[in-house]
């Protein structure tokens, strides 16, 4: 016979796996994306499009960090936590004291060099929260797990080397007893993966390649069934040769997961190296949309967006995952805004295509062929050593969109709502050698202005019809993430520092605050301890930014760097450093 | 009491392993003659470290022997752009996730020894150690090229009054 305390352990065993599964309460925000659909959409609705002028800040905090600040805080219950950019510091605000002072802060110790190795500035997206503990990543390739309630540290697991390209970036998704991680380092030649740690231990459970044969990929020939293509070891016999032993694909993104169909969804990075003679054929499964089983990593369906990508077009961006109503019957849709400027919509349970319509100005394909889910390419457009500059491709290799910078669905509206960037590029690849610790790329690629009087937006977008509904057109690349709530209020921020609520059915901006630094955070919004709506964002200018826009620092008197195309003003509205703010009516 | 200065050229026709292996001995000369300590390292002093006492601990130094050499320059071109180096530092080394290297200012100092010990161990926050891969010879070769690049006029200002 059990044990009372038998019993009772068991009953705890239960109670904490199905919070696990709940939807977080709606006051809090517990998960990157707030909901396991990725839909950056919250329930709360004291702010409305008739009071939003009336936003203004309540407090601010500065993280004494430079980087980029992309990602976004969380908050649960009374307590706000924020992940900073290397050296990844996490914070711990009292929410119901005056000045929200600091219940703890954690610090581990993040090697440097990891700053280096990382393509594109020092940035985190962020932690994820359950059962008592945040888990995130370090950009030394690290995963910890810290205690919410005293911010001591319950584990602290290597999952990535540093020596080998490999640098982590993106925020944990949870399931379950496993928390899934990947890798960034498309730039270094990286072997591509994701994996999964006990939430319990932080011991790692299984790791799945993105790229080479079946075996290293998790394929089983009876379970894989991607929606247009056939055949075992895809991931190897596309590369024309071992290419995939140094091919990419990255996960640095925003995962989401179907608790009914019990599969998690996520987006792989660019093929290495940049220069696309190196690696003939499709190269699966770069640049691809990946749906896997938690419990072992099984490979259940794949979609390429790219294939053979010619262009740096990572598929890290968020998929979205909403039930839309197609001619009358509800699919189970996923949505996805892609680095080559194509908005995507995808059956979630088998990988088949529904629709692709580009969403900014695209010249390297017309269309996609919704019979094979191919891009009709224009030939003028592939590159290669032997293409010699190819000029005037649009999107630029900063994407449509990026991927840190996530769209939000509301089911009120129907709508999806996302910052775009209007930048094409010339592409002069080069022959790239691969050595190890070092740039694996192979391109020189300078941008210029896309069609039009403007360098980014921030859109509503109808996945069912293909269409743009309205756009705010911003003179600088807009690369915040978006969030939209019940209120019918989306918000975003702009890279030249402002940050604006707009009417969700209009884009009719309702207010916008000068916030002392370039926005490459994602808003997110909470229901304090007063019962009151808050809406919380990071300012910090940085990301790619942080290379591209080298006259916008000021911290490296050894590094002086005059202002680029196309963005020759920036650093006239933003400099470096991080800030938190929070608004309220 | 001045310190002692040890110099020593590696030669420039050899190969990098060999060239490797004599910077490996210069170093040990370099270091040897210190009698009171058999564990003074050989490093490279740059501008603007500061010294305790006004005293400059003793050490080697290095001379590039191809300073100046605008073919072996045009090689270290070559060579910036098959060791990767143009995918941290840009192409044309104007700076992209590492820092610029044609604009004249230096975290670790400009001189040739400077710039070899930068490429040869490696500096934090990501720059890799590219003795063991290029030897000494082949980091001399782009310690050459970025030394042949000149910087443009150092403008501290940037204006957007017009």
């Amino acid at each position: 016979m059990r044990s009372t305390h038998q019993v009772i352990a068991t009953l705890f065993g239960v109670l904490a796996a199905a919070t696990a599964w709940a939807a977080p309460a709606d006051g809090d925000w517990t998960m990157p994306s707030r909901d396991y659909a990725a839909t950056r959409y919250s329930p709360l609705t004291e702010i409305t499009a008739q009071n939003a002028r009336s936003l203004h800040p309540v407090w601010t905090f500065s993280t004494g960090v430079l980087g980029g600040h992309e990602g976004q805080p969380l908050v649960v219950g009374s307590t706000m936590y924020v992940v900073t950019p290397w050296p990844n510091v996490l914070y711990a605000f009292d929410l119901a004291r005056e000045g929200y002072p600091l219940k703890w802060k954690y610090r581990p110790n993040v090697s440097g060099t990891a700053i280096g190795v990382a393509c594109c500035d020092s940035v985190n997206r962020g932690a994820f929260y359950v059962d008592g503990k945040l888990i995130y990543n370090l950009l030394d390739g690290h995963t910890v797990a810290v205690d919410a309630a005293s911010g001591r540290e319950l584990w602290n697991t290597a999952i990535a080397d540093v020596g080998s390209g490999e640098t982590v970036t993106m925020a944990p998704l949870i399931v379950g007893d496993k928390v899934i991680v990947g890798a960034s380092g498309g730039e270094f030649g990286i072997y591509g993966w994701v994996k999964a740690l006990d939430l319990a231990t932080g011991k790692i459970v299984w790791t799945a390649r993105n790229i080479g044969p079946d075996v290293d990929m998790q394929v089983h020939a009876d379970t894989f069934k991607p929606a247009y293509d056939h055949g075992a070891d895809l991931g190897a016999s596309s590369w024309g040769g071992d290419g995939w032993r140094t091919g990419g694909a990255p996960v640095w993104g925003f995962m989401s997961y179907d608790p009914q169909l019990d599969l998690f969804y996520y987006g792989t990075g660019n093929a290495s190296p940049y220069n696309p003679e190196q690696r003939v054929g499709d190269d699966k499964w770069t640049a691809s949309v990946m749906a896997r089983r938690p419990a072992d990593g099984t490979l259940v369906w794949a979609y390429q967006f790219t294939p053979h990508d010619n262009w740096d077009y990572d598929a890290t961006g968020a998929m979205v995952l909403a039930d839309l109503t197609v001619g009358g019957k509800t699919v189970k849709a996923l949505v996805h805004f892609d680095k080559n400027g194509f908005a995507y919509t995808l059956d979630r349970a088998t990988g088949r295509l529904l629709s692709a319509a580009p969403f900014t100005p695209v010249n390297w394909a017309h269309s996609v062929d919704l019979a094979t889910g191919r891009p009709v390419l224009d030939p003028a457009k592939q590159t290669g050593l032997s293409h010699g500059n190819v000029k005037n491709i649009c999107p630029s290799l900063e994407g449509g969109v990026s991927p840190s910078s996530p769209p939000a669905y509301s089911p009120r509206t129907h709508l999806f709502y996302s910052s775009t960037n209007n930048m094409c590029m010339d592409y002069a690849a080069a022959r790239a050698s691969h050595l190890k610790g070092t740039p694996f790329v192979g391109v020189n690629a300078p941008y210029s202005a896309g069609p039009g009087d403007y360098l980014g937006s921030f859109m509503a977008w109808d996945a069912v019809s293909g269409k743009k509904i309205w756009e705010n057109k911003e003179p600088f690349p807009n690369w915040s993430g978006a969030l939209v709530t019940a209120g019918d209020v989306a918000f975003y921020g702009t890279l030249d520092g402002w940050f604006k609520s707009v009417d969700a059915k209009t884009g009719k901006v309702l207010s916008k605050f000068k916030v002392g630094s370039g926005v490459v955070g994602n808003p997110m919004t909470y229901r304090g301890p007063d019962g009151r709506q808050y809406v919380a964002v990071y300012a910090g200018f940085g990301g790619d930014w942080a290379l591209i826009a080298g006259d916008a620092r000021s911290d490296d008197p050894a590094d002086v760097r005059g202002p680029a195309d196309p963005v020759k003003s920036i650093a006239r509205h933003t400099s470096l450093g991080g800030i938190i703010w929070i608004f309220a009516l | 009491m001045s310190a002692p200065i040890h110099e020593c050229r590696v030669a420039s026709l050899v190969p990098c392993v060999v060239a490797a292996v004599l910077l490996a001995a210069c170093a040990r000369e370099a270091a040897a003659p210190a009698k009171e300590s058999a564990a003074v390292p050989p490093g490279v002093a740059y501008e603007s470290h500061i010294t305790a006492g006004g005293l400059t601990p003793p050490g080697g130094t290095l001379h590039n022997p191809h300073a100046g050499d605008a073919g072996v320059a045009k090689n270290g071109a070559q060579l910036f752009t098959t060791m990767n180096c143009d995918g941290c530092h840009g192409a044309d080394a104007a700076g992209w996730v590492g820092p610029n290297l044609g604009d004249g200012r230096w975290h670790y100092g400009g001189s040739d020894a400077e710039v070899f010990s930068s490429i040869y161990y490696g500096r934090p926050k990501g720059m890799p150690a590219f003795g063991g891969a290029l030897g000494a010879e082949g980091v001399w070769t782009l310690v050459t090229y970025l030394r042949s690049l000149t910087p443009p006029p150092d403008v501290p200002t940037e204006s957007w009054q017009n």
